[in-house]
């Protein structure tokens, strides 16, 4: 019956890209496409910095930094706005290739998103870390479209305080305090979910 | 471009005087056109063989005029001369409508009550030969130019290339014209027979130098340009064109004339060698632009650097340079000019790259006062190379390259600063707060600790889970570091940072750097705070009691 074309499938119609492997395979199984959202915004909701944001990010940024076969070369990464400063030898043991990352530290919050846009949309980086100041629903849906224009990924670092707000990106995680467990408060063909001690 | 050499041409002949030239013509008809007594030297012989090249005279006659703009309104330039000023010339409009060359301005405004007038700018004009000079350098590689109104180029050595010398000089005619300017152009072995020829007007094309003379011959001594009593006196003895003055004899021409009246004329027949001097266009590209008026429009000022970077495209591209460092000055009335400088990662000449960070910093920039005139000024140039494209049976997907990012980190780097856009780098160092350092992107220097780097680049996939597994053995580092450690205050002895920390590992003691002016000793703990976010604490052991700091965040 299925093979009958005048049925129409849900499924099928979302033609979606396979994800991005985040290199933890609890969380993996949670989100649609086996990983992070390919060309799409990503929100990460956390209470302070430093509770666990970049190690959940680290094994997807280094396997994009490097050369992954002859035709695709090594990635760039862009930090736009870091509240700190990201550690070198850190990054290194993480495996990410340091010469292949592009930290922009903007003077004025509106400046923020306009380097993430300039740099999700220019097609050079595969992956672009912005930590806006504020993010409303119209600014959301401009990183989403840059990043689809550009064949980007993007990752916002947000307050807690953002989650009742309404927003465009394909996905939406809350870390806990701690940054062992996840929320999954939005994800675009899949559905919320509750990963506890993802790094098991 | 032509392949003549690029060094002036330079004398065969020792001495450029008649006297010094021995050999004797023996050939019939010039002993019969020298008319000279036996004893006297006659005209040295002319050497086919030495005269290879060909000279191509462009003569601008209304340069005044063309090198102030064009006008669609009548319009006359002046030029004062004993207290009167003289309208020198009028563009066609004008001289419709009576206005002729030498008439007194007050006389031209009576009969145009709308005329435009202005006063002979020279240095406009030099500016402007030098501009077309520039242009004529991808003719051939030998210009050179003769004040006040003329171009040379020799030309020999681009025929092949352009098809003739049919099809260059029509190549040549349409470009001028293209750029608004009325020139005539002549061709002949010898560069002062062009340039004679170019003044009379004759569009004539003469290749072989046993011509010149016939040629020569019936044109005015006026296109000589000597001085007027010179002509006077010539005029006197009823010579009044060349052929004439050809049939003087040779010694009596040279004492009431001067022997370098002669040499001309010996030039000109290509009977000596007439040296020239290249033009060489200055490596760094300046250029500007006056507006008519003040302007204030920012779309209009936009489309009057555009133009302005469009010429320095073509600048750099005929010597296959680029530049990495442009000015831009907007002069006012009132004010001091403003500035607005550009740079780029990477050399680059491509107007709409240029124009894209203009276009992002001029946003920013205030002009205190209506812009009159823009300059544009290039930094040092460098050679660049074109890149190839990708052929379309290539399947494999164009690399990102390098240059991307550049242009990425340039448009970035434009409106925010240029310190807040970098890269970064391992610097092989035990303080934990010189083991990296900022870096310039597109920067290919390796870094220094790169063992593992080395590794992972060329290694199997399973090298990478092989480190990654061997991270447990590493000295934990944050992935988040402060610029400036952070005192921290205590509670029993314990740093307090959202409450009392837990010290999980440690400690790891570093003490070195004595031997510059910043050595530390601390003791670096990993610590956790009750809401569990792990955090690089370290005690001071320099001071007695041991202050607390917060270095880091595992992130």
């Amino acid at each position: 019956m299925l093979a009958n074309p005048r049925i129409w499938q849900g499924q099928a119609g979302e033609q979606s890209l396979p994800g991005l492997a985040s290199g933890y395979p609890k969380l993996d199984r949670q989100l649609p496409g086996g990983g992070w959202p390919q060309n799409a915004l990503t929100e990460i909701l956390l209470e302070h910095y430093g509770s666990g944001e970049l190690k959940l990010l680290m094994p997807a940024l280094a396997h994009l930094s490097r050369p992954r076969d002859d035709a695709t070369e090594a990635g760039w990464i862009t930090w736009v706005a870091p509240p700190f400063a990201p550690y070198p030898p850190a990054l290194e043991q993480w495996g990410v290739n340091l010469s292949r990352v592009l930290i922009v530290r903007p003077k004025k919050p509106s400046e923020t998103l306009w380097a993430a846009e300039q740099a999700l949309s220019s097609g050079n980086c595969a992956a672009v870390l912005l930590w806006p100041q504020a993010l409303d629903d119209a600014a959301s849906r401009r990183l989403q479209l840059a990043a689809e224009k550009g064949q980007s990924w993007g990752i916002a670092f947000r307050s807690l305080k953002a989650r009742s707000q309404p927003s465009a990106a394909a996905l939406r995680i809350r870390l806990s305090a701690g940054g062992t467990d996840l929320g999954i408060l939005k994800s675009r063909g899949g559905r919320p979910a509750i990963v506890r001690d993802y790094a098991d | 471009m032509s392949t003549s050499d690029k060094s002036p041409v330079m004398p065969r002949e020792a001495a450029p005087t008649p006297s010094v030239k021995r050999r004797r013509s023996v050939k019939p008809e010039q002993q019969a056109l020298t008319l000279a007594p036996v004893m006297q030297p006659g005209p040295p012989p002319l050497e086919i063989d030495a005269i290879r090249r060909l000279w191509l005279c462009i003569h601008l006659p209304a340069l005044p005029l063309e090198a102030l703009g064009s006008a669609d309104e009548a319009k006359a330039v002046f030029e004062e001369c004993k207290g009167i000023r003289r309208t020198l010339l009028a563009n066609a409009k004008a001289r419709s409508a009576g206005i002729r060359p030498g008439i007194s301005i007050n006389a031209a405004l009576a009969l145009v009550p709308t005329l435009l007038l202005e006063e002979r700018n020279q240095h406009r004009e030099t500016e402007t030969l030098k501009k077309l000079a520039g242009w004529a350098e991808k003719f051939t590689s030998f210009v050179c130019i003769e004040a006040p109104s003329l171009l040379l180029l020799e030309i020999a050595g681009s025929l092949k290339l352009f098809g003739g010398v049919k099809a260059l000089r029509q190549h040549i005619v349409a470009g001028l014209d293209s750029q608004g300017f009325h020139a005539a152009v002549a061709i002949a072995p010898t560069p002062l027979a062009a340039t004679w020829l170019a003044r009379a007007g004759r569009k004539v094309c003469i290749l072989d130098a046993r011509n010149l003379r016939g040629k020569l011959a019936p044109l005015s001594i006026a296109c000589l340009y000597w001085p007027d009593s010179v002509e006077a006196s010539l005029k006197g003895m009823g010579v009044s064109c060349i052929g004439e003055a050809l049939r003087l004899p040779r010694q009596g021409f040279a004492r009431r004339f001067g022997a370098a009246r002669l040499l001309e004329l010996d030039r000109a027949l290509g009977r000596l060698p007439d040296p020239r001097v290249n033009y060489r266009a200055p490596e760094r590209f300046a250029a500007d632009c006056d507006l008519q008026e003040e302007q204030s429009d920012s779309e209009l000022l936009l489309n009057v650097c555009e133009e302005l970077l469009t010429r320095l495209e073509n600048f750099l591209l005929v010597r296959q340079m680029a530049v990495q460092h442009l000015l831009f000055r907007f002069f006012h009335l009132q004010s001091p000019a403003t500035h607005l400088a550009l740079g780029c990662v990477q050399a680059d000449r491509a107007t709409q790259h240029w124009f894209d960070l203009l276009k992002i910093k001029f946003e920013r920039l205030s002009l205190p006062a209506p812009v009159i005139a823009i300059q544009l000024r290039a930094g040092r140039t460098q050679y660049c190379s074109a890149e190839t494209e990708t052929l379309p049976f290539n399947q494999r997907a164009k690399p990102q390259n390098n240059l991307s990012i550049a242009h990425l980190a340039e448009r970035l780097s434009a409106r925010i600063g240029d310190e807040s856009v970098h890269g970064i780098a391992m610097v092989a160092e035990h303080r934990p707060q010189y083991a990296w350092r900022r870096q310039d992107v597109c920067n290919d220097v390796p870094h220094c600790a790169s063992m593992p780097d080395y590794r992972l680049q060329h290694g199997s996939p399973g090298l990478l889970e092989e480190i990654r597994r061997n991270n447990s053995l590493m000295l934990q580092r944050p992935l988040w570091v402060l610029e400036e450690p952070r005192l921290l205050a205590t509670e029993n002895g314990l740093p307090v940072c959202d409450g009392i920390l837990k010290l999980i590992d440690g400690p790891e003691r570093l003490e070195t750097g004595w031997w510059d002016d910043d050595g530390i000793a601390r003791d670096y703990f990993v610590a956790q705070n009750p809401k569990g976010v792990h955090l690089w604490v370290y005690r001071d052991r320099k001071e007695k009691g041991g202050r607390w700091f917060l270095h880091g965040m595992f992130g």
